[in-house]
């Protein structure tokens, strides 16, 4: 079963059905209606670039190039957890490059290698969407962490400090605040997984059916996907702030300053 | 009875760019001894504590804890030795028996595990009433909250404990049960280090140093 096409017409089409929401930002002076039709074009624009450039990955479905773009990701993404975290690059760039690059491929690799038992590992129909998928939710779930986890140390100094003075190994007085980091990070994926499906089709299910895929193969996919992201999502954070802790403390265990100077907020992120 | 010297201090002097704090200072604390550090705001007291664990260093000068030398390589190791209880505590605990059991939770305090028992019995002497444990952290007054930190640190038998403006929130009675409290605790081997304004508990303390 071939999904049926939309001609560039019939997505004209679809898209008018954007003048229902335009309208209401306009209406309640949201301010938000210029950002949005920018917003809608790059996002045009950018599927676009994507989807020659997928064709392509997929027609060489080249190794090294598949893991080139794997590493291109990391870097995109890394860049971007830089300016939606407002930290330092010298203290978060590498950590979150390592992070993301570790999980990535032990989990990816799991799942390609040992649970699907793939002979080419590197196929480009289940590398590219494995990753892809991977790099888009630790990207998120670790943008929630590092800035409940950096925002926490900078509030709750006298708790830190307190913990400190009071005989705690550096590790022993940051975990409070990884333990609020992961909560706030995790307790959304982690109670989507419980309702998986009473609520909506998740994401996955519906991509796999409307590509033609039995709902049988598509579920277990979806359970799949759930736990690779959230085992991918867990250990590059942990891998991110071990690494990023060296850099945001001095010897004598005090918060260093962190954040970027304050600019003004970039929409491009 | 010859006592150990749990602190000593010597020519200390703390700066912060061209403003010097302080210089020359000098200090030494015995077991069963309280020091009381006063003098005018801003002249460095707290920052002297500060300097003790190690989170500013000295611009000269040395500080030795329990026969340990304070630098970079021994700073968790001095740590290790202190209660400390800095002025104002505001923790984000929401109940008071969370609270209280925070410090217990580290490897360094294992062999000194939360007793209630002990905790009801320095609340008592500290004039506290055994329903607070049950509070929320909100619900309590800060001179409460004070007291019951303090209860919090001798429970830790540290061999010196350092507080901060231990009598600052409380009313002249409750002042004096603290300063018992302590006198108490120092009796039983302690060596205290205050930083108060308040001159009746300085002059209940073995030596009154001006800042």
């Amino acid at each position: 079963m071939e999904t049926i096409d939309i001609s560039y017409a019939s997505l004209a089409i679809g898209l008018l059905l954007l003048i229902i929401p335009l309208f209401y930002l306009w209406k309640f002076k949201t301010g938000l209606l210029w950002v949005t039709v920018i917003g809608v074009a790059r996002m045009i624009v950018q599927l676009f670039f994507i989807g020659v450039y997928l064709k392509y990955l997929f027609l060489w479905n080249n190794p090294w190039i598949n893991f080139l773009w794997v590493i291109i990701m990391i870097f995109v993404a890394s860049q971007t957890a830089l300016a939606r975290t407002q930290l330092k690059r010298k203290v978060l760039f590498i950590p979150i490059s390592v992070g993301f690059l570790c999980s990535v491929v032990c989990v990816g690799m799991y799942f390609i290698a040992v649970v699907l038992q793939l002979e080419n590992v590197f196929s480009a129909q289940y590398f590219i969407p494995i990753f892809g998928i991977l790099m888009g939710n630790m990207l998120s779930s670790n943008v929630v962490a590092l800035n409940a986890y950096y925002s926490g140390l900078k509030r709750e100094q006298q708790l830190y400090r307190y913990l400190l003075g009071n005989g705690a190994t550096r590790a022993e007085a940051q975990a409070p605040f990884i333990k609020q980091a992961i909560i706030k990070s995790f307790s959304p994926l982690i109670a989507n997984i419980a309702v998986m499906g009473l609520v909506a089709l998740p994401g996955t299910m519906i991509g796999q059916i409307l590509g033609g895929s039995s709902p049988n193969i598509a579920i277990k996919y979806q359970m799949m996907i759930m736990v690779i992201t959230f085992t991918a999502s867990m250990l590059s954070l942990m891998i991110t702030i071990s690494l990023a802790s060296r850099k945001s403390f001095d010897a004598s265990g005090k918060l260093l300053e962190v954040m970027r100077e304050k600019r003004e907020r970039n929409i491009l992120y | 009875m010859e006592t150990d010297t749990i602190l000593q201090i010597d020519d200390a002097c703390i700066a912060f760019g061209e403003d010097i704090l302080f210089s020359g200072f000098c200090l030494q604390l015995h077991e069963e001894e309280i020091a009381c550090i006063s003098g005018q705001s801003g002249r460095g007291k707290s920052s002297l504590l500060n300097a003790i664990l190690g989170f500013i260093p000295l611009r000269t000068g040395r500080i030795i804890v329990n026969n340990i030398l304070l630098e970079k390589a021994t700073i968790d190791q001095v740590r290790r030795q202190v209660a400390w209880i800095p002025q104002e505590l505001s923790l984000p605990s929401e109940w008071v028996k969370e609270m209280v059991q925070l410090p217990f939770g580290l490897k360094a305090n294992r062999s000194t595990p939360f007793s209630v028992d002990k905790l009801f019995e320095y609340f008592s002497e500290l004039g506290l009433e055994e329903e607070l444990y049950d509070k929320r952290v909100n619900e309590i007054s800060g001179g409460q909250r004070q007291r019951i930190m303090i209860a919090v640190a001798a429970m830790l038998q540290k061999p010196l404990l350092i507080v901060d403006e231990p009598t600052s929130a409380l009313d002249p009675d409750s002042a004096d049960k603290v300063l018992a409290f302590f006198r108490k605790q120092m009796r039983k081997g302690s060596a205290i280090l205050a930083v108060s304004h308040d001159q009746s508990f300085a002059q209940g303390c073995n030596q009154m140093i001006t800042l």
